[in-house]
């Protein structure tokens, strides 16, 4: 039994090093690229330590937000579909789970959206990150038993790493559109959605619920209750503590994301 | 000679002091008192000013309320000013008060610090059984101490978020409305925090 562990550990070691040493050689191409793609210098990335990202309010990563009127009714909707709808179900979902199983949960869905991230940091010409992430689902999904359990990140160290479509087509050049309050999804823009939904369809492709719109349906169902049940009270908080909350949580996407966007500060 | 270096290291330990280890002892200050089993069968006003007399030691409160307010801070007048800095201190002092239930023995993992002038920023992790959330303190020098005046939780800063708020209200109905609204907000939270 050790000496198989012994195995296991080996053979999760050569995967990660085949994943390391495939992204290091493309570095130097990446770093010829650096230029044009833009590395460093994310559009939107913000540096708190000089003044002038406090100074103006929210300075470029501040979207045009011409349909107001039709965002903020679009949040009301999210507001009383979460308060009325998601929010109860998923604390009776949370009775019914301990929180570590609902973390596996949530680690599976996560593990299942690894190739789409890896496929997005190719298409950015993050090479490194594409190598790592697909390490990671390699690892994860055999060692993690089909990505329940995270040994990636726990054992490896390798810390997820955001990757998605609206962030290929903001390295592209495509613009944001303006912003945009999806129902059921919550602050998004038009090319961030754009986005979502190309994740999305990408991710379908290959996922095991494909079947029919039945399970389809399901299994988002199952990961928005449990995505739900794991941060339960932290909207009303957030709501709680702010003057419009509608600004507040378009404030917050945009800085949320301009942080998942940035990949220069690889601490851990 | 011994004694020499030793006052030589102090010296150059007070020309520069590390923000992280500042900010350490102050964080361990504040989740001690966070799980000191008294604090939470105090009356939940009383656990509010005790926590903000914590904060306090390390928070200055004045550079925050200016951040918060923009450019529009140097047109306040000093008795304004003062009002605005108690009423935002009062509005955070209210708002965090839950997180004294919410509190279970959490740990603070440091990362790492930039420092760049008199700016810091210490980047910290707060580690949960099931999910770990960054945490960015970003501090100012102030006569050999670091003090924070912005806090930034996955990404989101609290000032940048507060200031985009107040940017509208200020536009709309300028500083009145805005103390206005502040005074509002905080009897809400008063009689939330009173009533349970």
């Amino acid at each position: 039994m050790e000496c198989m562990k012994g195995h296991l550990r080996r053979l999760c070691l050569l995967l990660a090093v085949v994943g390391m040493v495939l992204s290091g050689t493309s570095l130097a191409e990446a770093a010829e690229l650096g230029g044009e793609v833009g590395y460093g210098e994310v559009a939107g990335s913000v540096d708190f330590l000089s003044d002038e990202s406090y100074e103006k309010p929210t300075g470029d990563v501040q979207v045009a937000d011409p349909i107001e009127p039709f965002n903020r009714a679009m949040f009301t909707v999210n507001d009383r579909l979460y308060l009325w709808v998601l929010e109860p179900v998923a604390t009776g979902y949370s009775k019914l789970l301990p929180v570590d199983i609902r973390g596996c949960i949530g680690n599976f869905f996560y593990n299942l959206g690894e190739p789409v991230r890896s496929a997005n940091c190719l298409l950015q010409g993050r090479f490194r990150d594409a190598g790592l992430t697909l390490g990671r689902f390699l690892i994860n999904s055999i060692f993690g038993v089909f990505g329940l359990a995270d040994p990636a990140g726990d054992e490896f160290r390798i810390a997820p790493i955001y990757a998605s479509f609206g962030e290929t087509l903001s390295v592209w050049g495509v613009g944001d559109g303006f912003y945009l309050v999806v129902p059921l999804i919550g602050p998004s823009t038009v090319r961030d959605f754009s986005g979502v939904v190309v994740d999305g369809i990408a991710s379908a492709s290959y996922s095991p619920w494909n079947d029919d719109t039945l399970t389809t349906a399901t299994a988002q169902g199952t990961r928005t209750i449990n995505r739900t049940s794991l941060h339960l009270g932290e909207y009303v908080e957030i709501k709680s503590m702010s003057f419009d909350s509608y600004v507040a949580f378009r404030n917050g996407y945009y800085q949320m994301r301009s942080k998942q966007y940035d990949h220069s500060n690889h601490s851990k | 000679m011994v004694f020499g270096a030793v006052v030589c290291s102090q010296t150059t330990v007070s020309a520069a002091p590390d923000p992280t280890e500042q900010l350490r002892p102050f964080l361990d200050k504040v989740t001690t008192t966070l799980s000191d089993p008294g604090l939470k069968h105090m009356p939940r006003q009383e656990q509010s000013n005790r926590m903000i007399g914590v904060i306090r030691e390390r928070f200055d409160f004045r550079e925050m309320s200016k951040r918060v307010i923009g450019q529009q801070w140097r047109s306040l007048s000093e008795k304004e000013q003062a009002e605005f800095e108690a009423l935002f201190t009062q509005l955070l002092q209210y708002a965090y008060v839950g997180k004294i239930e919410d509190y279970s023995g959490q740990r603070i993992q440091y990362l790492q610090q930039r420092i760049r002038g008199e700016r810091a920023e210490v980047q910290t992790l707060l580690v949960d059984e099931n999910k770990s959330i960054p945490i960015s303190y970003i501090m100012l020098l102030r006569n050999d101490q670091w003090m924070a005046y912005d806090i930034v939780v996955e990404g989101v800063s609290l000032v940048r978020n507060y200031m985009e708020q107040f940017s509208e209200i200020l536009r709309k109905d300028g500083y009145p409305g805005l103390v206005a609204q502040l005074k509002e907000k905080i009897a809400d939270l008063e009689k939330n925090i009173n009533k349970s």
